[in-house]
């Protein structure tokens, strides 16, 4: 399993190519909802007071995400695209603030963050969220520690996202003992199917 | 074998007179095959520094370097600094920064780069740009 990463803390990561020259930051990622996993990424121009790019990092071009960089192999992975559109896309394929339900129609939080598996494969792991009360007790300091796993069934509307009921069975407070549950679950899975 | 350290400091002279031209200040590496590429010289406080083409360079000894007559008008190729800059694997992780080099004098190829966590073969190098030195990551492990 590939080390996990937080979507917040991919903002501002440098975009370098293979020859080692920094073409962009990452300013925002774009999810897509359907295939579970990172999209694109949106970027900003090099220094400080560089606005937004009219260019977008499409994921297929992405050589390796690592800790401290996204790897492409050259400049030529940025695609060229009307801002509008960049800022279109970002809004519709931004989980962070979205409202979580589940298919049971509970409410259980909102989405704070996102956990993503790095390297080449980008796949959705879990959410961060704002737990409501029902779904877990305690003060709001604790609710804002919560992992939810993505679960195989996802669907997002709008500012929504939807997620299997039995999943919050999974919830955990911190990282170490989630990937420790879901590495249990995925074990469980396989010895199953064997 | 030289080190990128040793030579920094070396008096040039130029052959003939043994004029002194300065003292060697950086050298700039160039890639595929990762070789030396020139030669920054320090002039003097109130002068610019001055770029000699490696192969412009006549010898090369253990105390100074001697500049070939002519050999300033040598086109100087591209090339960046090496010592000083981060070291970053194809994977996008941080490996720290490059301390020193060690090259062969006569064919300029780099042999070695010691960085702050190890030395890399010059097979590993990848790429050397105005953010970092690309390394490929150790054999075995895909990018991934």
């Amino acid at each position: 399993m590939n080390e996990l990463t937080a979507v917040r803390s991919l903002a501002t990561l440098p975009v370098v190519t293979l020859g080692g020259d920094a073409v962009a930051h990452v300013k925002d990622t774009v999810f897509d909802p359907s295939a579970g996993r990172i999209a694109s990424f949106t970027l900003t121009g090099r220094t400080l007071l560089s606005g937004p790019l009219p260019r977008d990092l499409p994921w297929p071009a992405v050589h390796c995400l690592g800790r401290d960089a996204v790897m492409v192999r050259d400049a030529g992975a940025l695609c060229d695209l009307p801002l509008s559109a960049v800022r279109r896309d970002t809004a519709r394929g931004r989980l962070l603030g979205a409202q979580v339900l589940t298919d049971e129609g509970e409410t259980v939080g909102t989405v704070l963050d996102v956990l993503v598996e790095g390297g080449t494969s980008g796949r959705l792991v879990a959410f961060r969220l704002a737990a409501h009360r029902e779904l877990v007790h305690g003060s709001r300091h604790r609710r804002h520690r919560v992992y939810v796993p993505r679960g195989e069934a996802l669907s997002v509307s709008g500012r929504t996202l939807v997620i299997p009921a039995h999943a919050t069975a999974y919830v955990s407070d911190d990282v170490p003992a989630f990937t420790a549950r879901v590495g249990a679950r995925h074990d469980r899975g396989r010895g199953a199917a064997r | 074998m030289m080190l990128f350290s040793r030579v920094r400091g070396l008096p040039v002279l130029t052959p003939g007179d043994a004029g002194r031209v300065g003292v060697v200040r950086a050298l700039t590496v160039g890639g595929a095959p990762w070789r030396v590429t020139s030669v920054r010289i320090a002039r003097g406080r109130l002068r610019k520094d001055a770029a000699v083409a490696w192969s412009a360079l006549g010898a090369a000894g253990a105390d100074l370097l001697i500049a070939r007559s002519g050999g300033g008008s040598d086109p100087v190729p591209a090339g960046r600094e090496l010592v000083g800059s981060r070291v970053l694997t194809e994977c996008g992780e941080e490996r720290g920064t490059v301390l020193d080099a060690a090259f062969d004098p006569l064919t300029a190829r780099i042999e070695a780069v010691l960085t702050t966590s190890g030395e890399l073969p010059p097979d590993r190098l990848l790429g050397l740009g105005d953010h970092a030195l690309v390394v490929r990551a150790p054999s075995g492990r895909a990018p991934g």
